[in-house]
């Protein structure tokens, strides 16, 4: 299923570009994640604790990221997998300046899920996946502001 | 003999256990040291297994043992091919694929079976079976039924050439030459999609081998309990005598139960052999949706040559048919479409061909209908567009084509699944139809109702659909009637019962022949101990065919009773009756012996018998028709759709069913009642939606709409009777009857009740998103 | 070795106290602890209603409910509303009526009904209707469930119209 939308942050895209560099500050971000390590110079492995209507368990997947354009444009590419089921999904990303302070970033994506949470979550994964993301750029804005006043 | 019994509304024996919670189904079994299964199931729809760790799962405190496909080593066998392709028929290509106990080398569709766990409960079996880890992986998938044939497409089975697993072509008269004479050729492609059976009762199996007897019990949700145990006993080494299988009371089977060596099948009891434990496992919701059969998936080229004054010369069908990843069942569905697709018309130029395919998805084995409701989807859409095209109304088009009266019996000559050749035994099909059309006041609703109600703005429509059922096929069933020293009349037969009411309506077919209360029948059905000879519960044929068995031994019985009777009271046979469980002499009912008494004295413990007596008053028959019995029906429908929400409203439901005959009026309304439920959740609110991952999103009841008594309407039934001259109770079976017609009927009183906007539904299942999708692409007129 | 509760309550008018793991669910614990197997589980989720029995007399879902919720309380199930030789009114009338074919969704309903009447004792066939849309039945297309509790309403009616005779 598809997945996209867009957000707008109040700091300087290279700022925000940075902030996506560190896992650190992903981990943070995600809600639900245990665990985020960088592996490779763009390869990503962590745990994510998911809820999904009745379906809740934990995933162990890989991110990759690709085609970057700092500090415009990347291509994010996640698989995972755990008791409840897998999933795939690949997404784009693409920031713009919106005047002095302010950057909009547009995402599009394309997720596929299977297993368990798919045959009984999948009505509720499409708000259930919009909530997350709105939760974690919600919280890296928050990191973007805070760094921002702190330079 | 006195009042009929035969046709009565007699109040069923088995309810009084069922209302109490005192009725044992499989997951009621309880057996002292009874250890409990969980399977591991693929999240995959197409995966190669790389590989499996168990031993986490092993050391989890309760569990007994966890098993794989190698750990089954040569005793790992995929199921036996159900239902061979019909020798009878000439162009077949036939590749057999049978599922298999547990995945070895590849997972052919999501919630294929990869190991299963043993232990101390159910619980514990479903923590560890969380503790394997699997190493698979995904392969592309196949789930459209075009792309699957398509050179290149990722093949379901590796060793075969594509994913074609079948084709049959079958021919009556020319089609093409009909064509050619034809003032009106219709094309049209219609898109069939999948439902589920979705049986209240989840399936389930226990399995109990006992060693110092060596003797193996298996109680198991199926509707074939004789096959199963003989298969079971083949499979495991053991002789049928050594094993016995007992479906009891069944919530529901609607064919998948008859499906059979289900996975688990197989597993279980080679399970509870090896460990020399007793081992229940019941499926659970969610494992039904992915691990028990389902059906309907089929895409059809249809075209249709008529006359201009409505008449049809001609059909032809080129269709696919989705078999799921494996094909243990044959042909038998599309065998059933293309013996439908005719209808009850009297088509004399027919061109069927059908390729059967492969895909990852669970697989496809009757489901109530079995392909029946596909076949009269075709017809009467068809004669639905070409009364539009033609401008000849619904009813008369039909009226025109229907099989007349001294047609009969009418031969198709095409093949059916039965492997014999299609022929309708009876039937006076207008009537019926004629009967519907008064039930439902068709003529006053389209002339004076319809118009007012349109003027109002309302959306109303009405429809009506004729159709045809092939019940009662062979090959046989047999039952062994035994009158008891206490009067009661025992009877055993092989037929599983799964809610149909056998234990009445078999009782009334003896209560019948030997004068007893229809309570003092006991009916012993799906245990093989009791009866080992037999099929199965399926295609409607339970009353015709167990029935008749069941008739030829009462009667039989009835013969030595009387015999018997007429030494022990001096009486000539013709001066005899039975009676309330005794047989008297007509006009001196002092004069007389139960049944009970003459049964003890055919069973005499001394004395000397005379040379040829069998002992008791007992006999077994078996029945076999020449071939399967049609019924007719008709169903009409008032319809009312808020444009706005496609929410709909039934307003009228009326149903015609002409299946000779009846047994037990109040329990043939029931099937009838049930068999249109199913038929109107296959219309509008059930599908199967599969992703092109081959993941079904709608695994539960909160996803998966089946209709709650709020959607259904009252149903008014009539009935008539032709009977069938394929034996002598005259019957015909009904079970599928309700199902059949109600997604064609659905589609014509849509497209009346919205002729605004002049709709063409070509598919099924059409749902209330779907149907406005529909709506809005057309501009109102 | 998990941690057991000692849960105590009363089924059918019976007291019954065992230790039970905090996971098990009431379902599970009347049927297979207690043998009480006329409650039947048809979903697990919730949605069928074949598991539906009586908590302080309202129907709950026992699939839904750990056996420890119902601690200290009183249940019942299908066995505790009559005898095969004497049947509950209401059992009686689904018999007349028809009300049964497989009779897996059965023991659900007649509790939901026995619960239904009590509050409404001369329902309309839509409010019937209404009562019964949460227990699916696959076997029956519900008419003659309906008719049934039509039946058993009235009978209880002209019962209660006797006495002052």
């Amino acid at each position: 299923m598809r997945i996209e939308g867009q957000y707008t942050f109040d700091g300087p895209r290279e700022v925000l570009w940075e902030l996506l560099q560190d896992p650190k500050v992903l981990a943070a971000c995600l809600p639900g994640t245990q665990s985020l390590r960088q592996v490779g110079e763009h390869e990503y492995e962590g745990e994510i604790g998911v809820r999904v209507g009745p379906i809740s368990g934990a995933f162990a997947g890989q991110l990759t990221v690709t085609n970057e354009v700092p500090p415009v444009s990347s291509t994010l590419t996640v698989e995972g997998k755990g008791k409840v089921g897998f999933l795939k999904g690949v997404g784009n990303i693409d920031m713009t300046e919106q005047g002095p302070g302010k950057t909009l970033m547009k995402y599009t994506g394309e997720v596929q899920i299977g297993g368990k949470v798919a045959s009984v979550g999948q009505r509720l994964f499409d708000s259930v996946s919009r909530g997350m993301i709105e939760q974690a750029l919600g919280k890296l804005n928050e990191m973007l502001k805070a760094r921002v006043a702190s330079r | 003999m006195t009042k009929t019994l035969i046709g009565k509304r007699v109040l069923r024996n088995e309810d009084p256990r069922l209302l109490t919670g005192q009725a044992q189904f499989v997951d009621d079994v309880e057996i002292p040291g009874l250890l409990h299964a969980a399977f591991l199931r693929s999240d995959h729809a197409h995966a190669r297994l790389l590989g499996m760790d168990v031993s986490a799962a092993r050391q989890r405190p309760g569990v007994v043992a966890v098993f794989t496909a190698e750990d089954m080593g040569d005793d790992w066998q995929p199921g036996p091919p159900l239902v061979s392709p019909p020798p009878t028929a000439k162009d077949v290509l036939f590749y057999s694929r049978r599922q298999v106990p547990l995945v070895k080398d590849k997972v052919r569709h999501a919630g294929e079976a990869m190991a299963v766990v043993i232990a101390e409960s159910r619980y514990i079996a479903e923590d560890a079976v969380e503790d394997i880890v699997v190493d698979l992986e995904p392969l592309e998938t196949v789930v459209d039924l075009e792309k699957a044939l398509q050179p290149g497409s990722p093949l379901v089975h590796d060793d075969l050439e594509s994913n074609l697993a079948a084709h049959l072509s079958q021919k009556k008269g020319d089609y093409e030459t009909a064509r050619r004479q034809a003032d009106l050729v219709l094309k049209r492609r219609i898109v069939i999609d999948r439902g589920a059976a979705a049986a209240m009762e989840n399936r389930g199996i226990v399995a109990d081998w006992d060693e110092k007897s060596q003797h193996l019990t298996v109680w198991d949700t199926t509707q074939a309990p004789i096959p199963i145990r003989n298969g079971l006993a083949a499979r495991l080494g053991l002789s049928e005598n050594q094993v016995r299988v007992i479906a009891p009371f069944i919530g529901g089977g609607f064919g998948p139960k008859m499906m059979m060596f289900y996975a688990e099948e197989m597993v279980i009891p080679w399970a509870a052999m090896k460990l020399k434990r007793p081992i229940k496992w019941i499926e659970d919701r969610r494992e039904n949706f992915y691990a028990t059969t389902q059906e309907r998936g089929q895409i059809h080229d249809v075209e249709i040559a008529l006359s201009r004054d409505g008449h049809i010369l001609g059909l032809k069908d080129v269709f696919l048919h989705d078999t799921g990843a494996y094909d243990p069942y044959g042909l038998t569905i599309p065998l059933n479409t293309q013996c439908h697709a005719m209808g009850g018309y009297d088509i004399k130029n027919y061109s069927t061909d059908v390729s059967v395919v492969f895909t990852n998805k669970t697989l496809v084995t009757p489901v109530r209908g079995a392909g029946r409701p596909q076949g009269i989807y075709i017809i009467e859409r068809l004669l639905d567009i070409a009364s539009k095209e033609l401008g000849i109304d619904a009813v008369e088009i039909r009226k025109r084509n229907l099989i007349p009266a001294d047609a009969f019996p009418y031969k198709h000559g095409i093949i059916d699944q039965a492997f014999s050749p299609l022929i309708l035994d009876s039937g006076n099909y207008w009537p019926v139809m004629q009967k519907a059309l008064e039930m439902i006041g068709y003529e006053k609703f389209v002339r004076d109702e319809q118009p007012r109600l349109r003027k109002e703005g309302r959306h109303v429509g009405i429809a009506i659909t004729p159709f045809i059922e092939s019940t009662g096929v062979g090959p046989y069933e047999g039952a062994r009637v035994t009158v008891e020293a206490s009067g009661r009349i025992h009877v055993a037969t092989g037929v599983g019962t799964q809610g149909q009411g056998h234990f009445t309506s078999f009782a009334q077919v003896v209560a019948q022949q030997l004068g007893v209360a229809v309570s003092d029948v006991r009916i012993v059905s799906g245990d093989t101990a009791e009866f080992h000879w037999g099929t199965g519960t399926f295609a409607s044929r339970g009353a015709v065919v167990a029935g008749n068995a069941i008739h030829a031994a009462a009667s039989i019985v009835r013969r030595k009773v009387l015999e018997l009777a007429s030494k022990e009271l001096q009486t000539p046979q013709d001066e005899l009756e039975l009676e309330g469980g005794m047989v008297r002499v007509a006009d001196i009912p002092d004069k007389s012996i139960s049944l009970g008494e003459l049964a003890a004295r055919a069973n005499p413990l001394r004395g000397a018998v005379e040379p040829g007596t069998e002992p008791g008053l007992e006999a077994t028959s078996y029945f076999g028709p020449r071939y399967g019995a049609t019924a007719f029906g008709t169903h009409a429908m008032i319809l009312e759709i808020d444009p706005e929400t496609m929410m709909i409203e039934i307003k009228r439901y009326v149903t015609v069913e002409d299946c000779g005959t009846v047994l037990n009026p109040l329990i043939l309304e029931g099937q009838i009642h049930g068999g249109v439920s199913l038929g109107i959740g296959n219309a509008y609110y059930e599908k199967l939606h599969f992703d092109e991952n081959g993941q079904l999103l709608n695994a539960s009841f909160a996803d998966y709409l089946i209709p709650s008594a709020t959607e259904m309407p009252r149903i008014e039934v009539g009935h008539m009777e032709t009977r069938s001259p394929l034996n002598e109770l005259g019957t015909k079976g009904v079970g599928e009857a309700g199902t059949i017609p109600v997604p064609a009927l659905f589609a014509q009183a849509v497209e009346n009740a919205l002729a605004d906007r002049e709709l063409e539904i070509l598919e099924t299942p059409l749902s209330p998103n779907r149907l406005y999708e529909l709506w809005s692409q057309k501009e109102a007129r | 070795m998990r941690k057991l509760f000692d849960l105590a309550l009363t089924v059918n008018g019976t007291r019954h106290e065992q230790a039970v793991e905090p996971r098990t669910l009431l379902s599970d614990f009347l049927r297979h602890d207690l043998g009480l197997t006329g409650t039947h589980v048809g979903c697990e989720h919730g949605v069928c209603g074949a598991c539906t029995v009586l908590l302080d007399g309202e129907p709950v879902r026992s699939c839904l409910l750990f056996a420890v919720q119902a601690h200290g309380h009183s249940v019942t199930t299908v066995e505790g509303l009559g005898a095969i030789d004497q049947l509950h009114p209401v059992q009686e009338a689904f018999r007349q009526a028809h009300g049964v074919q497989c009779g897996f969704c059965t023991p659900g309903i007649l509790t939901t009904v026995v619960a239904f009447l009590e509050g409404n004792p001369d329902p309309s066939e839509e409010e019937i209707r209404e009562a019964l849309s949460g227990n699916l039945c696959r076997c029956t297309g519900y008419q003659h469930i309906v008719d049934a509790v039509r039946l058993a309403a009235q009978t209880s009616k002209t019962a209660h119209e006797q006495p002052a005779r």
